[in-house]
């Protein structure tokens, strides 16, 4: 999926206008020009994250949650500085899962480089709405 | 423009060798300062800032009255750009700041203030926008001195020649020598585990070979600053002459913390090699390496096999910026902050290039929005909190000064939200007797004349510690931390109460009580004039009139009461949860 495509399904599923949003996006403050510029790239999971964080606050008016404590067991939390708070937000209101590469569920991690197919990224948007 | 190898450095003032010479060696005229004061946009706001807030918080600075107290930078960090170059270069976020930066940095300049920018020496920002300054470092200066800069922070995302944040995790390769089993030279076969010695603490031996040369990753808040960083391998060889001979080095590679390709070969000061190693199959796959020659003196000789590559890149990154900077700009004065989360012990070289260097990866990542304050926390398993960054600083006092340059302990998050006013009140004061930048990083709109954090910011005994002309760090001269050497050990479990004490211009002496639990304690602390001197002494601007004082002028910096005192000693009795006790101690006449 790219980010136009999954800025365009949070539209539809929001019921905004998808036109001109990623100007009123910006101007808002939930989309970066990045997302304008590379529209048509593949959308990393820690994007993913970071536009729906960026929408339950400035669009949703959620505020953040203060306790992120439950985020810390993904480690690869802090290996994004930039969108640490992004990942911990959505993962800690159960928005976005972790991937667990063991069995055992020793080893969560985010993925932040990673890819979330079509139905997943429905379902995100699905649960970020809901809130 | 974008190499496809670290460069080769032919200074041999970029070298480990030459780190703890003269600051001014690379850069003759590297100014000598006071750590720097302002406001900076990352924690307020995050990748959100905008022209329109960051002319709101200069516009509140001098309203606030901030700049007659020393707070006169205001920076731009990540999150201003356009992500990718025009035409190869830098451009603004035309949403974010319409005018561009020019405008911006003369609206600053028209206050009084100075202007801060923000970069990176890998190919991208932390944020992702593609414009890192890696390749670019000539066109970029010239337009830093276009839009006319005072002050840079230069991140480390993405960079080329380290497993750096985002950057390829085997960029490993570069950042340490292979697997060592041994050399042969002169035809005889040396062992790397029975017949060499090994440097440092980062080195160790595995099965038959020695691992983790190189130095540590300082990034988290694992491992001290202090002491011998970096690991290498010596073979001491006798010769009876000076001759020329070849080695061979057994060896295996691998592109992961620890283990790397790239190989440096030094006899004392002299390197004969500096390059990749071809790979093997694995990182116990050991080969022969091709011929390296070596010159021998007559008498003991000490084969160095190393890699100092991760601080020697790093360094050379920075100061290819600081010299495009010259280049473009002559002598404009511009504060160089580097930001590269302590990651390749900067306090060993920050100080030939930089007026600062970060000690951590950053004190919170819960940063602010518009709207939102964003939260910090008073202590954390890693770096995102006040005492995880206090408790690596304290003992870095030694790398500090105004010749040299100051630890930093990242930005301020005084105002912002998970901390009280206690917490936020013993941060500012730590940050002051360490001599920290200090950034502040909250939403000044929020902030009112003669409220809390205006009044904290605002206080003129403690700034004066941060900013004394003497420009000593406080030293951690007691802890009630079991310990040996309170100034060296890096103590991180906050069940105790540490006792700093810095040295001032006019012969006096602050003297610090900081309780890190989150329980108030009532151990009773007294320190005695001798335990001042012992401590800091040898930096004090007149110890001797300190010590044979009769009498004592104490100012508690907290309370602001005042008091003569003929007592040797000074201490607490109980101090609430996080709170701390501040004195200036004069000595009478």
């Amino acid at each position: 999926m790219t980010t136009e495509e999954f800025i365009r399904d949070l539209c539809a599923a929001a019921g905004e206008d998808t036109e001109g949003v990623f100007l009123r996006g910006r101007r808002e403050g939930w989309l970066e020009a990045e997302d304008e510029l590379f529209a048509t790239r593949s959308i990393a999971r820690k994007n993913i994250a970071r536009i729906l964080h960026m929408y339950l606050l400035k669009v949703k008016k959620k505020p953040d949650l203060k306790n992120i404590d439950p985020a810390h067991e993904l480690k690869d939390l802090y290996d994004c500085r930039i969108c640490a708070n992004h990942v911990a937000q959505i993962y800690c209101r159960g928005i976005m899962h972790a991937r667990n590469l063991m069995r055992d569920g020793q080893f969560l991690w985010f993925d932040l480089e990673g890819e979330s197919d079509d139905n997943e990224a429905s379902e995100f948007i699905r649960r970020t709405l809901e809130i | 423009m974008i190499s496809n190898r670290p460069s080769n450095i032919d200074d041999k003032r970029l070298r480990f060798d030459s780190f703890g010479k003269s600051s001014n060696e690379i850069f003759k005229d590297k100014k000598s300062r006071l750590p720097a004061m302002g406001w900076n946009s990352w924690n307020a706001f995050g990748s959100g800032n905008t022209e329109e807030l960051t002319k709101a918080m200069a516009k509140k600075i001098k309203d606030l009255g901030l700049d007659k107290l020393g707070y006169k930078y205001v920076v731009l960090d990540d999150g201003c750009y356009r992500p990718e170059r025009v035409e190869g270069r830098l451009q603004p976020d035309e949403v974010k700041f319409p005018s561009g930066f020019r405008s911006l940095a003369d609206y600053i300049h028209s206050l009084d203030l100075k202007f801060g920018m923000y970069n990176d020496i890998g190919t991208k920002l932390c944020s992702g926008a593609e414009v890192g300054i890696y390749g670019y470092e000539k066109v970029d200066c010239e337009d830093y001195i276009r839009w006319d800069i005072d002050f840079i922070k230069v991140d480390n995302c993405y960079y080329m020649w380290d497993n750096a944040t985002f950057a390829d995790p085997t960029n490993a390769k570069y950042s340490y020598a292979p697997n060592i089993r041994g050399i042969a030279i002169d035809g005889e076969f040396k062992s790397a585990v029975k017949d060499a010695k090994i440097t440092g603490t980062r080195a160790e031996i595995k099965d038959d070979y020695v691992t983790f040369i190189g130095t540590f990753d300082g990034t988290a808040p694992d491992h001290t600053p202090v002491g011998i960083r970096s690991s290498e391998l010596i073979f001491e060889i006798e010769s009876d002459k000076d001759r020329e001979t070849d080695i061979t080095v057994s060896y295996a590679t691998g592109e992961e913390e620890g283990v790397g390709q790239w190989l440096q070969v030094a006899v004392g000061d002299e390197i004969f090699f500096d390059d990749m190693l071809p790979v093997t199959d694995s990182v116990t796959a050991f080969t022969d390496s091709a011929p390296i020659k070596i010159s021998l003196k007559k008498g003991k000789n000490s084969i160095r096999i190393m890699n100092h590559r991760r601080q020697e890149n790093t360094l050379h990154s920075y100061a290819e910026i600081k010299n495009e900077l010259i280049n473009a700009g002559g002598d404009k004065d511009i504060v160089f902050s580097i930001c590269e989360w302590g990651k390749t012990q900067p306090q060993d070289w920050g100080h030939k290039v930089g007026d600062s260097w970060r000690i951590l990866n950053d004190i919170t990542f819960q940063v602010g929005a518009d709207g939102d304050h964003g939260t910090a926390a008073w202590e954390s398993d890693y770096t995102t909190s006040i005492t995880s960054q206090y408790n690596k600083a304290v003992i870095m006092d030694e790398f500090a000064g105004p010749d040299k340059g100051w630890n930093d302990p990242d930005m301020l998050v005084i105002g912002m939200d998970g901390i009280n006013e206690t917490m936020n009140r013993s941060h500012m004061a730590m940050w002051c007797m360490l001599n920290s930048p200090l950034m502040l990083g909250m939403d000044l709109r929020r902030v009112e004349a003669g409220d809390f954090i205006h009044t904290l910011i605002s206080d003129k005994d403690l700034i004066a510690l941060d900013q004394d002309i003497l420009g000593v760090q406080a030293k951690r001269i007691f802890t009630t931390y079991k310990c040996d050497a309170p100034d060296k050990e890096y103590i991180r479990n906050n069940k105790r109460i540490d006792v700093l004490a810095k040295p001032l211009a006019d012969g006096s002496i602050a003297l610090g009580f900081f309780n890190l639990d989150k329980a108030e304690r009532n151990d009773n602390i007294s320190i005695s004039v001798d335990d001042i001197i012992a401590g800091i002494g040898h930096r004090m601007a007149d110890s001797e009139s300190f010590l044979k004082a009769d009498s004592y002028t104490v100012r508690d910096l907290i309370s602001k009461e005042e008091y003569n005192s003929t007592d040797r000693r000074f201490g607490i009795g109980n101090i609430a949860a996080c709170d701390c006790k501040v004195y200036r101690i004069t000595p009478a006449s």
